[in-house]
């Protein structure tokens, strides 16, 4: 009834809203009683100030000045006032919710946004406000939500920001089964879901569908730039951020591909700008602030990434990778303890992360808590390890220790993973030199002469050991010649050494007495 | 006696001519055409020769044509002040208005010796031409009421304000319709709250009006009374619901919710009001007040713009100019218009108190306190000056003389939240955690009984948070939690909340929760040396005490061991904070006792602003009369 009343004002209002004029359009819902104009009173208010905030936010340079307030705090307690008086209506809720979100009254927002769902089930915009307000599964257990067909999404979606991928993705899977195979917003989560589980080839498959589907879609676009960033398949993200430019420039995801882009050509200053320009548009944006962060990483202005990398975790605490920036920032500023506290939140995040375990692993190292960094080093091998340092890592803390079985055994597993992915990888290059080293010192220690001749021989193949390793053959060939009871090929293999390389030494890598090495390592790393 | 001098009169004169004269003179009374009034009056008199009533009226056109001087000596020379009492109040009122104050209380003395005379005289007369008993002795009343008044008003320009206000009480008891007497009493505050309250019991509205305006008028004056001592729900009693679209039933339930710290509401009242009537004095002074509450910075500006050029001889101009200045945090000029304010009217209390403000807010404690005595002197009946003079002498370290002051302010206004709340914080310097708790929990519950609703407003805010520092020294912890969680939904975001919640649950022991609050407080405001400190101490000790971080599971048993040693850290830390109190502990409960002598500072400002204010509305209004 009430509403038919003033209807009238209520349209004007809207054309008013639709035109953004917001303060235009509660002026004149002003003295309006219906819920649904009072929900467009209040929410063009909060637009207005928003809106005013983030105009003069873009004036001045820095990140933006949480303090000021004030007009959410006016909105809040006009809004409190009837809540306590019971008179919102689902929408009213919603933005009360919001409002007290923003105020960092995180547990009553919940209780609003729960309540409002009660009353609106079917309003998205509320379950997307509850996302970030659930920590872990068993809370999500516990809410009691009303039973409807939207919930899956919303349960999807906490999945997806919880990093539990797997159940997440059976049900965007199951969705899509059902029905939905068409729905971009499914095919976009399963591409994230794929890109979260690190599925780096079956996300871009996913997104190639997308495009096809929908390719004028720029949403989670700055996911696949970061997907090609990761391949480094620099013609494509090229191509993507040529794309996203033409169909709109300012976009903060079309701000985010191009300033991945300039950050694969290492033009730091250029990505930055791109960054910032994309948190102009919109502050709350999260990788924006991150990426940016990994910037000023780059150019090492370390002040700069952990301011970046703070306003990151102020708009959503689980992002793990802000987390780990941090944790990385404040190893460079040698800040050991802050930078584990980083790390183990980032690991928390992340669980089965293998970086995050090497990062807590070296802090505890610097912090000289070996045992504990043997036991991170070792889950991180564990896990499957992403950058392949973990084994060498925890070889060289068994060495560093004197546990030179278990050193010995951990090069030797380093040394056959190496050969299993193929040496193509810089990384492992001066770690194999320094294995092989390592091995071939521990070999004529316990007199297995064969296999430390192999191992130096390697050795000598790496410019920066191989002084040593001419060290260790010499000594080999003393000890063959003490005891004569080994055979002839390998003394002619031993005369040509150094020279030439011999290619089969690369082959041999295989099958060298390595293998024959107790592989013992597992047991004595459960009982550390 | 006038009919006396006329019935002379007509009978030697063209009696027609000087009827008509008579109607003229009033005539051009009534339209403010005092020349003309004076022009005739001053012919009537000769003609007359020296009639009183056309003395009278002369003399009264001159005090309308502000020629005070003559117009007294008109009556003096004449000696009518001895007989007739209107012209005895008149000589005395235009010396008064001549600032003779001696002379005017000694006109206005002469009554008492010849008092009875005229009203017998009068009273004859009166019988002869058939008034009524009842009326004679109302209008006599009236008019020892308006002595009694006068009398009081000198009084009190003479700075004898204790007298004065026997006079005034008079005045009032004589004629409870005395609105002037009543104002003067309440909005100089010479009068506790309870004396006023004794005063309206003993007012005796039974016999002097009529029974249907009794209950209105009672409450219309219990409308007016102190608000400020005690916050109580904004209501209007049913005798005033008819009245409820007067503006000065507004502007008083506006006052009622300034004093409840609803300051929005009361804002959106005041501008309701002064839409409809632009320059209502009434409310001018309490939209200040909550402008410069919410602080609206260019509505001040444009507004005490407007007050300056149109009554530049007011003292309220020139208190909203302070107020802006104020506001911008430019002391220096806002002192100067304070200033300029006290001058004009040296009785206008509230530019003593934000003159004192000024001070304060920059730390000049000796100078604020010299404001807020003149303000103390000014008025008696009011408890604030006190209360602030306990506030600096609390900041200044000197919490013996601050308690006296408190026990000063409390004697008169006991129910006062902020003051309870000040006490508590006095008692909390004094580390005597148990009394401050009292006290606290003492104001919150006064809050709470005011709201129907149980929403507490944000100015409340530091209460909390002080209630959240003293459970905490009383090792209350999870009460301290809860203080302190309230007290962020009052303001949320305040560094000083966090870190004073990272606190507590650092003092419970679980880090990990401290280190999240410290980093939110760190996050808002950066050179927080309380929150750095114990943020690196935690992060610290609590990776210390995680050994085995594989699984969560693993941490716990690992996690809680270590924990007793990391507690004799924190409390040691607890104890340099409690102890030395200018330490880096205290910064929050400074602070907050700061901020809050910020949030009271405004609220008694203003109630001090309306009163007096209304004050000086009045004795301007008897100026023009």
């Amino acid at each position: 009834m009430r509403f038919l009343q003033e209807y009238d004002q209520f349209s004007l209002a809207t054309s008013y809203f639709d035109l953004r004029e917001y303060d235009r359009a509660a002026f004149f819902l002003k003295d309006c009683v219906s819920p649904k104009c009072y929900f467009l009173y209040m929410y063009s208010r909060y637009l207005a100030d928003e809106k005013r905030k983030l105009d003069k936010a873009s004036d001045s340079i820095g990140p933006p000045d949480h303090l000021d307030n004030e007009h959410l705090k006016t909105i809040r307690i006009e809004l409190g006032k009837k809540h306590a008086n019971k008179e919102l209506d689902g929408y009213s809720l919603y933005l009360y919710g919001v409002v007290l979100k923003k105020l960092d009254l995180l547990k009553d927002s919940l209780d609003v946004l729960l309540e409002a769902i009660e009353k609106e089930p079917l309003h998205w915009g509320t379950w997307q406000e509850l996302v970030p307000l659930i920590t872990d599964r068993e809370m999500l257990l516990s809410l009691r939500l009303p039973s409807c067909w939207i919930k899956q999404f919303f349960i999807a979606l906490v999945y997806l920001e919880l990093q539990l991928n797997e159940e997440s993705l059976k049900i965007y899977q199951d969705m899509e089964e059902n029905g939905f195979h068409k729905s971009t917003y499914i095919v976009a989560r399963i591409a994230v879901a794929k890109h979260n589980m690190r599925d780096v080839d079956a996300a871009l498959t996913s997104f190639n569908e997308l495009n096809s589907l929908d390719p004028y879609r720029l949403e989670d676009m700055d996911i696949l730039s970061n997907l090609l960033y990761v391949k480094e398949m620099r013609h494509d993200l090229a191509h993507l951020a040529h794309k996203c430019c033409d169909i709109d420039k300012y976009r903060v995801e079309t701000c985010c591909v191009i300033g991945n882009y300039y950050s694969l050509r290492s033009q730091h200053e250029k990505a930055v700008l791109y960054f910032q320009r994309s948190i102009k548009l919109n502050p709350l944006y999260l990788s924006a602030w991150t990426l940016m962060g990994h910037e000023y990483m780059e150019m090492k202005n370390t002040n700069a990434a952990i301011q970046a990398y703070r306003q990151a975790l102020e708009i959503n605490k689980r992002d793990y990778r802000a987390w780990y920036g941090l944790g990385q920032t404040y190893e460079i500023l040698k800040m050991p303890y802050y930078s584990l506290y980083y790390y183990r939140n980032a690991q928390r995040l992340r669980p089965n992360d293998s970086r995050m375990i090497m990062g807590l692993g070296e802090a505890y190292e610097k912090l000289d808590r070996l045992q504990e960094a043997k036991k991170c080093f070792w889950k991180a091998h564990r896990v499957g390890d992403i950058e392949g340092a973990a084994l060498l890592k925890l070889a060289k803390l068994h060495a560093r220790l004197g546990e030179e079985d278990q050193a010995a055994g951990a090069y030797n597993e380093f040394v056959n993973e190496a050969n299993a992915l193929g040496l193509g990888k810089s990384y492992s290059y001066e770690g194999l030199s320094e294995a092989y080293i390592y091995l071939a010192n521990f070999y004529v220690k316990h007199e297995n002469l064969d296999a430390a001749y192999q191992a130096a021989q390697i050795c000598s193949e790496y410019t920066e050991t191989r002084e040593e390793a001419k060290a260790v053959l010499k000594h080999i060939q003393q000890l063959r010649q003490e005891r004569p009871s080994i055979p002839s090929n390998n003394d002619i293999r031993m005369d040509d050494t150094f020279g030439s390389i011999p290619n089969d030494s690369f082959q041999s890598h295989n099958n060298t007495p390595v293998m024959n090495f107790p592989p013992v390592m597992n047991l004595r790393f459960n009982t550390p | 006696m006038a009919d006396n001098g006329e019935k002379l009169f007509t009978s030697s004169n063209d009696s027609h001519n000087v009827f008509l004269m008579r109607e003229r003179v009033q005539v051009y009374i009534e339209k403010h055409h005092y020349e003309s009034a004076l022009f005739w009056a001053d012919k009537l008199v000769t003609l007359s020769n020296g009639a009183v009533e056309d003395v009278y009226w002369f003399a009264q056109a001159l005090y309308s044509t502000e020629q005070y001087h003559r117009a007294a000596s008109c009556i003096l020379n004449r000696n009518l002040h001895k007989t007739d009492m209107r012209c005895r109040y008149l000589a005395a009122k235009c010396q008064f208005a001549c600032k003779e104050y001696q002379e005017a209380l000694s006109t206005l003395n002469q009554i008492d010796y010849s008092a009875s005379r005229p009203i017998n005289i009068r009273m004859s007369f009166n019988v002869n031409q058939s008034f009524t008993e009842t009326e004679v002795s109302t209008s006599n009343k009236n008019m020892e009421s308006s002595m009694n008044l006068l009398r009081g008003q000198i009084y009190e320009a003479m700075d004898n304000r204790t007298v004065a206000m026997e006079c005034f009480r008079s005045a009032l008891r004589q004629d409870v319709y005395c609105f002037e007497a009543f104002d003067l009493l309440v909005n100089h505050h010479m009068l506790s709250a309870q004396e006023e309250r004794e005063l309206l019991d003993s007012l005796p509205f039974s016999s002097q009006c009529p029974s249907e305006e009794e209950d209105m008028i009672r409450c219309l004056y219990e409308n007016k009374l102190k608000k400020y001592d005690s916050p109580k729900e904004v209501t209007l009693p049913d005798s005033l619901v008819s009245l409820k679209d007067n503006l000065d039933i507004s502007v008083n339930l506006a006052e009622r919710y300034y004093y409840n710290c609803d300051f929005r509401e009361c804002y959106k009242l005041t501008s309701k009001i002064l839409a409809v009537d632009p320059y209502n004095s009434n409310c001018l002074p309490l939209h200040f007040a909550v402008m410069v509450e919410l602080k609206e910075k260019s509505n001040v500006f444009y507004l005490a713009h407007k007050l300056v050029d149109l009554y530049p001889n007011r003292p309220v101009a020139w208190f909203a100019v302070g107020c802006y200045y104020f506001l911008i945090g430019k002391r220096d000029p806002a002192r100067r218009y304070f200033t300029k304010a006290t001058t004009l009217d040296r009785t206008y209390a509230p530019a003593w108190l934000a003159f004192g403000h000024s001070f304060a807010e920059g730390n000049e404690h000796d100078q604020a306190m010299a404001a807020y005595f003149t303000a103390a002197q000014l008025m008696k009946g009011c408890h604030l000056p006190a209360l602030y003079l306990g506030l600096e002498y609390g900041l200044t370290n000197n919490p013996k003389l601050a308690e006296k002051f408190f026990s000063q302010a409390s004697s008169i206004a006991p129910n006062d939240p902020f003051l309870l709340h000040e006490m508590g914080v006095i008692a909390f310097q004094n580390e005597e955690w148990d009394a401050a708790e009292k006290y606290f929990k003492d104001a919150l519950r006064r809050i709470q009984e005011s709201d129907s609703h149980q929403i507490i407003a944000e100015k409340w805010e530091p209460l909390l948070s002080n209630l959240g520092h003293t459970c905490r020294k009383l090792k209350k912890y999870d009460e301290a939690l809860e203080y302190h969680q309230h007290a962020r939904v009052l303001d949320p975001q305040s560094p000083s909340t966090y870190s004073a919640i990272g606190y507590v649950y650092a003092l419970k022991g679980d880090s990990s929760e401290a280190i999240d609050y410290f980093h939110k407080a760190l996050a808002v405001r950066r050179d927080d040396a309380f929150s750095t400190t114990m943020l690196s101490n935690l992060v610290e000790s609590l990776m210390d005490e995680l050994s085995s971080n594989d699984d969560a599971e693993e941490d716990n048993p690992i996690f809680e061991a270590p924990t007793g040693m990391s507690i004799p850290k924190f409390s040691l830390d607890d104890s340099s904070d409690c102890l030395p109190a200018p330490q880096q502990p205290v910064a929050p409960v400074m602070r907050l006792t700061s901020q809050l002598h910020d949030s009271s500072f405004s609220t008694e400002n203003t109630s001090a602003v309306d009163s007096s204010s209304l004050m000086i509305e009045e004795v301007e209004m008897s100026d023009c009369d």
